[in-house]
Parts: C-alpha cells; sequence; structure tokens
C-alpha cells in the first residue's frame, strides 16, 4: 500500500512540476487561426519510408463549421522539436480559442493536482489534530468535537463550497483562488479524517505500551508524536488516497459552475466548460481530456486503494 | 442509552442541523455583495432604491435575519423574489423532483449492488468475480460530473434518450401512465450517472461484509447442520452483512445529495440542486436559506432514517454507534 | 490485484475510450427526407408549436418589470395602439386603426377599432388605455416603461372624447411622435382598476398570480403556467386580427413555451425536434451544428442581414468612482479608451467570435440600422503601436520586468470588467479582448456574473467595466433617449446624472434634445452625425462587431415574420402557422 501511494504521489508530482517544460506552448496563447483544430495524428511513415515522428500541417477548410484538412505537402517536426510558434502543432488538438489542449492539460494537471494535495494535506493535518486531540482527551472535549464531526459530515459539501465562495469578492488573482479553494476543500475534508484518528487514538491510548510509557513519565506531546500518531498512519495514508480525487473533481465542479478560477486559467475544472456543451462535445470530442484525465486519476487511486484490504474496509467509513 | 432515547436525540440532531444550515445560508447570503433589487432591465438608480425597500432589502442584516427567523418558525420561508411565489411551494416542487431522481439512483444502485457484492462476497474467485470487481473499481471512478457529462453525449449521439430535462412539453395534459412514461423515459441517463459509483460502492462492501459473514462460526454451523451453502448463506450471512450496509445508506443519502447537484446542473433535471444554483447566482436570499434548509433537512432524515434501519437491523449497534 | 484482473482492467480502460469515439463516430446521417412542397403553403388554422426561453417571467405585469419572459407575456396577450413592424421599422394601425396628427405635430388623436373585446368578452375602449397610461404614470407602480414614455421628461397628456377615440398630447414637438406608444401595452382596467386605486398595481399580475384571472387583447391566452417549466398559451377567440382572406388570427391553437434555463440545452432541444423556434438568433457555433438538420428539411435557417445591435463594452465614467483610485488619472482620460480602441483587431475579433459572421463597427449604430447609420464615422484603425503610443503620452509604460504595464506611481494597468454569465457570445467576446489587451500590456480580468448583478452593478457605479448586451427596443435615436441623455436610465457610462459631468456629454445631451424636436429628416440625421461624431472621440462604449443574424426553426412552421432584433419569431406570433395546418405532430 505505501510503496504503491507513494508511486502514484511520485508519478503525479512528476506530472504537475514538470508541466511548464513537457508543455509545447504557452497554456493561454490564442491561435486564432486553429479554432478546435482536431488532435494532429504523429506519423512515421510516409512514401519515402521510415521516418523520426511527424505530423501533417493542418489548414482550415471551413470557417464557419471548423473544418480542417491535413496538408500532406508539409510535414512538421514534433512540437517538442518544432521552432515555429506561429502555426503551431497540436498534438491533442485546440480548444475553441485555439490554444493548445495537450499544454492546457499538462499546465491544468499542475494546477489541479497541487491544489488537491495541498487541500487533503489540509484536510489530514486538521483532521489528525482535532480527532488525536479529541481521542487523547476524551471527555467534553472529545465530546464537542465529534458533534462538530456530525455536523460537517452531513452538510452537503458542494452547497457549502458554493456559498463560500459566492461570500468572496469576485476578480481574485488565481493564487488567491487557489488558497481559498484548498481552504474550503480543507474545511469540509477534515472530518472525515478526524472522525477515524480519533478511533483510532482512543484505542491505542489504552494500550500497555502507552500505558507503560505515561507511567514512566512521558509527556503528552511525546506519547502523541511519538506512539498515537504512528499508529494512524495507515489510516492517513488511505484517506489522503480517497480525498485526493474527491478534491480534483470538487475543484473541477466548482470551477465549471464558475465559482473557481478564472477562464483563462488552465485547470481540468475550466476545461471541462468547454466540454460540457453537448454539440461541441460530439464536434469536438478531444474537448473530454480534461475528463478523460479525471477518470484516470480517480481510477488509479481506487485501483491503489483497492489493492488493499484496508481500503475496502475504509469504503465503510468514508 | 435505550433505543428510544437515541431515536429522540438524532431527531433533535435533525432539527438543530436544519436550522443551523438554513440561518447560515441566510445569513452568508445577506453579507455577501450584490442584491436582487434589479430585474433584468436598466432602470433609474431611485427606482432602484424604490425596488429595494419594498423588497426588504434595505435593512440591516440583524432586522432581516430576525424577520426571517420568525416566519421560519412557522415554516413560511418567504417569498422567492426569483420567481415571486412562496419559497415553500417551490421547495416542495423541486425537492419532489430531487427525491424521485435520488430514489431512482438509490434503486439503480441497489439492484445492481447488493446482488453484485453478494455474488463477488461468497464466491471469492473465479472471471466472474474478476469482471465485477474491475467493472466496480472503473464505476467507482466514474464521479457524477464525469458520469453525466458522459451520459449527455451518448444522449446527443444516438438519440436513445432526451438530453435533457425532467418532463417533455405537454407532459403535465398526459394521463398519468402517460406521464410516467414520460419521466420514466428521462430518467435513465441522470439516475445512472448518480448510480454507477453508489452501485461499486455498494457492491464492494456488500462483498466485503459477506466475505466476514460466511466466515462467522454459525453460518458454518448452519452449513454443517445440513443446510446447503446457498441457503446457509442467504439465511445467515446476508442478515448479518446487513448491518454494515444499512449503514452505509444513511451517508449515501448524504453523497446523492450532492451528486445530484452537478447531475442536476449538468443535465437540466429541475431540482433542488439546480434551483439552489440558480437561487444563489441570482442571489435570491430566501430561496437560498430556503434550499439550504430543504437540503440539510432532507440530509438529516436520510441519516436518521438510516440510524433507525441500523438499529432495527443490529440491535447492537445504536449501544456503540456515535462512538 | 493480480495478472489477470490486470489485463481485464486495461481493456475495459481501452473500451472506456473507445465507445465513446464509436457512439462519436456513428454515422447518423439519415436518409434525405422528402422534398417539401415547392410553392409558399398556405397558412391555415390549426396546430400547436412549441418554442422555448430561457428565464422565468418574474412577473406577467409588463409595466412593472421588463425583462424578457414578462415582454413576451405581454406580446402574446396584450396589444398596442400602434406597433412598429419590426421587420420595415415602420408604424403600423394596431388596436388603434387609424390617427391624426396636429399641424404641430403636438397632438395626436387615435381611432380605435371597432368591436375590441378583452378574451372574457368585455369590451376594449378608450377607458383602458387612460387606465394604462395612468398606471405607468403612478409613481406607486415604479413602472420600467415610465421613463420611456415621458418625451422631454413630461408625462403625456391624455383624454379620451369617446369610447373609441383616444387623445394624446406631447409637451414638445417629439420628432418620432406615437413612434413611442410601441412601447406601451394595454392593460384591462376592469381587471385592475382597484389594485391601481390601492396603489397596488406593482403587485398586481405576479408571477403567481392564476393565469385565469389574467384577461387577454393579444392573439393568445397564458392558460397555464408551470415554473421553471413551460407557460402555454392558447388561442384568443376574442382576438381582433384577420389576414386577407377574412382568416380570424391568430393560425395557431396553441403556442406553448418551455422554460429552459442553458443556451445550450435550447439548441438540442431544436435539433431534436422537441421545440419549434427559440427566442433570440443562432450563435455561429450553432450554425454548423443545425446546418445538417436544414439539409435533411427538418429545420429552417435564414440570414437576416446585419443586427442593429452590437455587444457593448462599457467603461465606468463616473467621476466618483474615480476620485479615490488612483488609476482614475488614466481610465477617465479619452485616450486611454482610444488607445483600447486601437488595440483590437476588429476583423480578427469576429472572426474569432462570430467565425465571420459579422461586421466591424466603430459605434453603437451599426449597418443594421438603415435609418442612422453612419458610414463615415470615425474610426480607431488596428495599431499597436497608435496603442501604445496613446498609453505612453498618459505615463503608461512598462516600469518592471513583468508584462503588464504601470504609470508613473506604479500602478499597474489592469482592471476589471463584468461579463454576463451563461451568454457564450459575450464571454467568448470577453475572453478575445482579454487577450488582445494582453498583448498591449493591458491587464483585463473578466469576471462572469448574473446579469442581475452586473446591472445592479452598473446601475450604482460600482465596476471598472462590463462587457454586456442591450438592446435599443426602437431604431429612431430619439426613442433611446435614456441612453443618449446623461439623465437617462441606460446612460450606461454615468447613469442619471443630475447634471451632464463633462463638456462632452452636454454637447451630446444639447444635440439630442434638438434632434428629436426637430421633424425634417436630414436635419435629424445631420445632428445625429454629430452625436455619434462626438461619441467616437470620447469612447465611453467600444463597440468591435455586429453580428448576423439567424435564425432557426423546424420546417413544419411556415409564414414566419422574423425581426432582426429579439425575440425574432415571436414578435409576430399571430401569424406564425403550422404546415397542413397542423395535421402533422
Amino acid at each position: 500500500m505505501t510503496r504503491r501511494v507513494a508511486l502514484l504521489l511520485a508519478a503525479l508530482g512528476i506530472i504537475a512540476v514538470a508541466a511548464p517544460w513537457l508543455a509545447p506552448y504557452s497554456p493561454e496563447t490564442q491561435y486564432r487561426r486553429f479554432l478546435y483544430a482536431p488532435p494532429m495524428r504523429p506519423h512515421v511513415i510516409d512514401a519515402g519510408g521510415w521516418r523520426t515522428p511527424f505530423v501533417y500541417a493542418i489548414e482550415m477548410t471551413d470557417q464557419l463549421s471548423q473544418r480542417y484538412a491535413e496538408d500532406r505537402d508539409r510535414p512538421r517536426p514534433l512540437p517538442w522539436f518544432d521552432s515555429d510558434a506561429v502555426d503551431p502543432v497540436f498534438l491533442l488538438g485546440a480548444d475553441s480559442y485555439g490554444r493548445d489542449l495537450l499544454s492546457r492539460l499538462l499546465h491544468g494537471a499542475r494546477l489541479s493536482l497541487s491544489l488537491s494535495l495541498v487541500a487533503a494535506l489540509g484536510a489530514l493535518l486538521m483532521g489528525a489534530a482535532i480527532g488525536g486531540v479529541a481521542g487523547y482527551r476524551g471527555g467534553w472535549v472529545d465530546e464537542a468535537a465529534m458533534r462538530s464531526v456530525d455536523f460537517v459530515v452531513v452538510l452537503p459539501v458542494i452547497y457549502v463550497a458554493l456559498v463560500l465562495r459566492a461570500l468572496l469578492p469576485l476578480a481574485l488573482a488565481p493564487p488567491t483562488v487557489f488558497v481559498m479553494m484548498a481552504g474550503i476543500f480543507a474545511l469540509v475534508g477534515w472530518p472525515f479524517v478526524a472522525r477515524g484518528v480519533r478511533g483510532i487514538v482512543a484505542a491505542e491510548r489504552e494500550r500497555e505500551y502507552v500505558v507503560a510509557a505515561r507511567s514512566l513519565g512521558a509527556g503528552t506531546g511525546r506519547i502523541v508524536a511519538r506512539h498515537l500518531l504512528p499508529a494512524c498512519a495507515g489510516y492517513l495514508l488511505v484517506q489522503f488516497t480517497l480525498l485526493l480525487p474527491a478534491f480534483i473533481l470538487g475543484e473541477a465542479t466548482l470551477s465549471y459552475v464558475g465559482l473557481g478560477f478564472p477562464e483563462h486559467v488552465a485547470s481540468w475544472g475550466t476545461m471541462l466548460i468547454e466540454a460540457a456543451n453537448p454539440n461541441a462535445m460530439q464536434r469536438f470530442p478531444w474537448t473530454l481530456a480534461p475528463a478523460v484525465a479525471i477518470f484516470l486519476v480517480v481510477l488509479v487511486a481506487n485501483v491503489v486503494l483497492q489493492s488493499d484490504k484496508i481500503g475496502s474496509n475504509l469504503i465503510r467509513r468514508a | 442509552m435505550t433505543l428510544g432515547r437515541f431515536l429522540l436525540r438524532r431527531a433533535l440532531f435533525a432539527l438543530l442541523l436544519t436550522f443551523v444550515a438554513s440561518s447560515a445560508a441566510l445569513l452568508l447570503t445577506l453579507l455577501s455583495p450584490g442584491d436582487f433589487a434589479a430585474d433584468g432591465t436598466f432602470g433609474d438608480p431611485e427606482l432602484m432604491a424604490a425596488r429595494r425597500t419594498q423588497l426588504g432589502l434595505d435593512r440591516p442584516v440583524a432586522a432581516q435575519y430576525a424577520d426571517w427567523v420568525s416566519r421560519a418558525v412557522r415554516l413560511d420561508f418567504g417569498q422567492s423574489l426569483l420567481y415571486s411565489r412562496p419559497v415553500a411551494g417551490l421547495l416542495g416542487e423541486r425537492a419532489l423532483n430531487t427525491a424521485v431522481l435520488a430514489a431512482a439512483a438509490l434503486g439503480v444502485a441497489t439492484v445492481l449492488g447488493i446482488p453484485l457484492g453478494i455474488y463477488t462476497g461468497t464466491r471469492q474467485r473465479g472471471a466472474g468475480v474478476r469482471v465485477v470487481r474491475t467493472l466496480s473499481v472503473v464505476m467507482l471512478s466514474m464521479p457524477p460530473l464525469i458520469a453525466s457529462l458522459v451520459m449527455v453525449l451518448f444522449a446527443a449521439r444516438t438519440g436513445w434518450f432526451p438530453v435533457g430535462g425532467m418532463m417533455s412539453a405537454g407532459a403535465s395534459e398526459m394521463s398519468w401512465a402517460g406521464w410516467m412514461a414520460d419521466v420514466a423515459h428521462h430518467i435513465p441517463l441522470p439516475a445512472l450517472a448518480l448510480a454507477l459509483p453508489l452501485a461499486a460502492t455498494l457492491e464492494r462492501l456488500q462483498g466485503q461484509a459477506m466475505s466476514d459473514a460466511i466466515r462467522q462460526p454459525f453460518v458454518r454451523a448452519a452449513e454443517a447442520r445440513g443446510l446447503s451453502s446457498d441457503q446457509a448463506m442467504l439465511r445467515h450471512g446476508w442478515r448479518v452483512s446487513l448491518g454494515a450496509v444499512l449503514g452505509l445508506y444513511g451517508l449515501m443519502i448524504g453523497s446523492l445529495f450532492s451528486g445530484s447537484f452537478i447531475v442536476e446542473v449538468v443535465t437540466a433535471w429541475p431540482g433542488l440542486g439546480r434551483l439552489m444554483y440558480d437561487a444563489l447566482r441570482a442571489r435570491d436570499l430566501y430561496l437560498v436559506a430556503g434550499c439550504a434548509a430543504a437540503g440539510a433537512f432532507c440530509l438529516a432524515v436520510g441519516t436518521f432514517l438510516a440510524d433507525v434501519l441500523l438499529a432495527v437491523a443490529d440491535p447492537r449497534a445504536h449501544m456503540e454507534a456515535r462512538s | 490485484m493480480n495478472r489477470h484482473s490486470r489485463a481485464l482492467l486495461t481493456i475495459l480502460i481501452v473500451a472506456a475510450i473507445l465507445i465513446p469515439y464509436w457512439l462519436l463516430n456513428r454515422d447518423r446521417t439519415p436518409p434525405p427526407s422528402a422534398l417539401l412542397p415547392a410553392a409558399a403553403p398556405v397558412p391555415t388554422r390549426g396546430g400547436s408549436a412549441v418554442a422555448s426561453t430561457r428565464t422565468d417571467p418574474r412577473s406577467f405585469n409588463r409595466l412593472v418589470h421588463g425583462q424578457i419572459a414578462t415582454e413576451i407575456v405581454s406580446m402574446l396577450t396584450l396589444g398596442k395602439l400602434v406597433r412598429i413592424d419590426r421587420v420595415t421599422q415602420q408604424l403600423e394601425p394596431w388596436l388603434a386603426e387609424r390617427w391624426e396628427a396636429s399641424p404641430d405635430n403636438q397632438i395626436f388623436t387615435l381611432r380605435l377599432r371597432d368591436g375590441l373585446r378583452w378574451s372574457d368578452g368585455v369590451p376594449f375602449t378608450s377607458a383602458d388605455v387612460l387606465f394604462t397610461l395612468d398606471a405607468v404614470y403612478d409613481p406607486r407602480t415604479q413602472s420600467s416603461l415610465a421613463s420611456a414614455l415621458k418625451p422631454g421628461g413630461q408625462p403625456l397628456a391624455r383624454s379620451a372624447p369617446d369610447a373609441r377615440t383616444v387623445v394624446v398630447t406631447f409637451p414638445g414637438v417629439f420628432a418620432p411622435g406615437i413612434r413611442i406608444l410601441d412601447n406601451l401595452p394595454i392593460f384591462p382596467k376592469h381587471k385592475l382598476e382597484a389594485a391601481l386605486a390601492a396603489g397596488e398595481f406593482a403587485k398586481a399580475w405576479t408571477a403567481d398570480t392564476p393565469p385565469s384571472e389574467l384577461v387577454s387583447m393579444g392573439p393568445f391566452m397564458l392558460t397555464q403556467y408551470a415554473p421553471a417549466q413551460r407557460m402555454v398559451f392558447d388561442r384568443n377567440p376574442h382576438y381582433w386580427r384577420r389576414d386577407e382572406r377574412e382568416v380570424q388570427l391568430p393560425y395557431l391553437d396553441r403556442l406553448t413555451i418551455e422554460l429552459v434555463p442553458d443556451q445550450e440545452a435550447e439548441v438540442v432541444r431544436l435539433q431534436s425536434g422537441r421545440t419549434d423556434f427559440m427566442q433570440h438568433g443562432l450563435r455561429p457555433s450553432d450554425l454548423a451544428t443545425l446546418r445538417p438538420l436544414e439539409l435533411q428539411g427538418r429545420l429552417q435557417i435564414e440570414e437576416l442581414g446585419v443586427s442593429p445591435n452590437a455587444d457593448s463594452f462599457v467603461f465606468n465614467l463616473r467621476p466618483e468612482r474615480w476620485a479615490k483610485d488612483p488609476r482614475g488619472a488614466w481610465f477617465n482620460r479619452k485616450e486611454f479608451r482610444q488607445a483600447l480602441s486601437h488595440a483590437i483587431d476588429r476583423e480578427a475579433f469576429s472572426d474569432a467570435v462570430f467565425l465571420g459572421t459579422a461586421v466591424p463597427i466603430h459605434g453603437p449604430i451599426t449597418p443594421g440600422n438603415k435609418d442612422w447609420f453612419w458610414a463615415s464615422v470615425p474610426r480607431y484603425e488596428f495599431s499597436r503601436e497608435k496603442a501604445r503610443a496613446l498609453l505612453a503620452g498618459l505615463g503608461l509604460a512598462n516600469r518592471d520586468q513583468d508584462e503588464w504595464l504601470e504609470d508613473e506611481r506604479g500602478n499597474e494597468a489592469r482592471f476589471t470588467a463584468l461579463v454576463f454569465r451563461g451568454n457564450a457570445v459575450l464571454e467568448r467576446s470577453a475572453a478575445v479582448i482579454r487577450d488582445d489587451l494582453r498583448q498591449l500590456g493591458v491587464a483585463v480580468d473578466i469576471v462572469p456574473l448574473e446579469p442581475n448583478s452586473i446591472l445592479q452593478r452598473i446601475v450604482g457605479g460600482d465596476f471598472d467595466a462590463a462587457f454586456v448586451q442591450f438592446f435599443a427596443s426602437d431604431t429612431d435615436p430619439a426613442n433611446s433617449k435614456d441612453f443618449w441623455l446623461s439623465s437617462g436610465g441606460v446612460h450606461l457610462w454615468n447613469i442619471g446624472q443630475k447634471a451632464p459631468a463633462t463638456d462632452w456629454e452636454r454637447q451630446i445631451d444639447e444635440l439630442m434634445i434638438r434632434q428629436s424636436a426637430t421633424i425634417d429628416m436630414d436635419e435629424r440625421r445631420r445632428l445625429f452625425n454629430e452625436v455619434q461624431r462626438i461619441f467616437a472621440e470620447n469612447l465611453p462604449i467600444l463597440y468591435f462587431a455586429a453580428p448576423r443574424v439567424y435564425i432557426a426553426a423546424s420546417a413544419r412552421l411556415i409564414n414566419l415574420y422574423p425581426a432582426l432584433t429579439p425575440p425574432e419569431i415571436i414578435w409576430s406570433a399571430d401569424t406564425l402557422a403550422i404546415r397542413d395546418g397542423g395535421t402533422s405532430r
């Protein structure tokens, strides 16, 4: 389990960190002559035999219906080996503003993934702290913490996020939106963590080794840090794997309904706005790329979870 | 704690939750910038001010809140500014639509998830089990946002189902049967979009609970007494696994409400989620508060019902529940 | 997870990607339908049509609310004394069959048609007209029509010598004359008299009034309203209008208006044949979607010409807004707005936003407004150099390493622009403008917002810039004085001023007042061209492109008489008919 989670994190991390270098173009540059340009298929073979991978340039054939045709006389290298920034090469196609979908997807991965990472970490920290204290102290602290957990858990998350977002000023710089969304997600996510941590801590606290440590005069902080929290590590890891995809979706949903990042910023959610139009979806299916990306990330997270017994046990609690 | 006291406590909690959620929504909307006085046309500032006075939007927040509370306790949620109709009536209609959708999704999830879970839980291995397990991981990874987009694409492409909405034109004049048939034609896609991940969750949980249950001594014992293994499982194993599964239903109602929001927005289902979304966008504050109240109430009732079910199915549960 | 299930999972993932592709690429072109009859079919009575609109009516009371759904209800169920034919822009007799003007063009005597009846059978008389005018001018009504019906700020004097005669007297010479009565739907005195007397007219005929309590003077009566779902209109048996063959209109027995909150969903319904038409023209992207259906003979698509309306990029020029804001030093200067105008490539804009189906424009009057368009209005050709030079003259230059310009005190050249949310064309336009200005070094933060909130902010002066859609009710500028006059309620850049804030607004005020008090058309045009010149110099609003208007309707709908302005089709609902009298469907 641990290794798989680490692997998953590493893979996502690499994509997110390396996005600016992997992306062939700026995610915000509008190539106005290539609105909804289709993905250009890489070729390795032409009339003269094998070649290094290349694509054929495209030409607009019908402005109104946004049709393009391959120009077989104009082979072009793949975007990373291509210095021409005027006529870009779209491996995944272009969106309605002629922005390169591949670049947006990569930059979007960076934003969406880092947002949910930060939010998940925030939720874990809050949840572990509150749950830990509640489980360790017991009594009224425990009662109060668990009642508020009950309360937040039962709130319809999306409505809370909607109302909280609607409270904030209209034009927010993307970094501010980032912090704000991470905050909202952490706020609605911590109770799920806290509930489990509290249960584990409350049970562990009565175990011999903890009692022994206490009788040897170990301080509360030391006991919590050295004995109780490590006992929760596995649980936290699983919660993390559950929260991550949930927050990716949260970002997508909020941005989709217009309460997340501004349109020009590339995130998976803002990209979905384009794809949501059933007619555009039919004619330009490549705009659904972010949906496929979200699906794959959630799928991988679920496979990691499922590979372990803890995972399936936890579905019950999630 | 006796069962009665336990249930009473839960019921009180449900009421408190409803009240706090709706108050919070109202206050947040009152505090947030912008209000409703504009009506879709331009007008001079004096007209706007007059309209605001007429709607009572120029009073202090505390006064507006107190006014709302005093009426809310009498179940009068005020007038929707957006629709010029009493909020309560609107909520009733829309909550019913959401309930129809949620119930259909829950039904589909149950019909798909439980039998498959029993199947995978008792068989443990085999090609069929692998197919089901793999499918359920895939379904689990199709959150409503993605699933509803896929469903819309499916409907638009095949033309087998309407692309959105709940009823066709003129459905209200149809006979009961015609109306039902019409809604039944609209419901499969949004309901499926909501139900797929739930069905997967149910399958996983039921499978787990089932495989735990059949290892229990008394199921083994029943088998030893000569009951065939299938009968033993159905009679005993399933009952035992029921507790765990029922506990999930309460939580599922929660995720149904959150999930139905985006499904309603994407597939234009005229439900509570869509209503709240429109109300928030138009800053129709009584409607926002009303929606929050209705949403929280449905959730609280859902959790309450799940608690009751759990308490009935597994009498041990309420003693240690809420630990 | 073992090896087998891993393989299975891979297969499933591949399938999950391929199946959508199969769905996408399936050929769905049905065989071409039977040829349509060549000759224009003769409209007959019968049948029903289904239209859609996006919002619920907030009220059925058009005197109080002016939003599109209310306007549609009013068009279908009420009548006006005279009507502007929205296709020819000419005034035509309606409930009044003829009128005479006094020699000084200030007193108009209108003669009502004989035998007019409300849908409940009560006769329609001049008393209803006087009642409606009283209701509009009553301050307690808070009527959104009041200012439009006060030429020169004064109410019309009115009297009724007999039951079929109405005399209205203008406070001075007013060039459009009784064209302004096109704004005024007549309400039934016998139903609403009590409400007006009690000062409750504003609360009468709200959206929760049962349809049975409404009476109709229009072609249809509202018989059913299911909020968020539909409005059903049935034939008004007492409707007065007949076609040239003396067939009583409307042709349709029933007109249903579905309430579909979203533009995409509306198009999808039109595509699937669930609705017959919409209340607004097609967006360019819809054209490509719907063309195949036109070829199959299921839809008719018609190009109507260049729209007389264009989206407006409004700057907030209210002095109070910028008094404390350091950006006011350049934002409030006309050179700044001129620079922005230079920075927009209007040809490229109309390609990117309208896919080439638009014409570049340089002022509020588009070529679609044939009477008042002025071809030689001053232009700001696309030139980033000129734009930069103008900005440099304001002290805006790039003083640090980022991509944005700053003024001398280090304030970034940055402002927010509100844009109607849910309006795909406007949102697209805003994104394109944002990108163009980014290349100039001017940062625009686009904030999509509900139209309501935007209007409220514009009225309250709480915005930097806004990209809005705004339709003039009449092509005659004298009928849009709320827009031109500094005291007007639609003087978007600084609404409702007590006295003109700037010298050029004062000049426009004077020219517009003179213009509307002049009868001679050439002189009016000369004065109005001068207004357009001053406007173009000061640019309180930028205009980029006027779209060509395309409408789509299902092929079974005949006898359309579509106008250039929305609601293009339903404005003439009484003549709409179904092919073969609706025996189909």
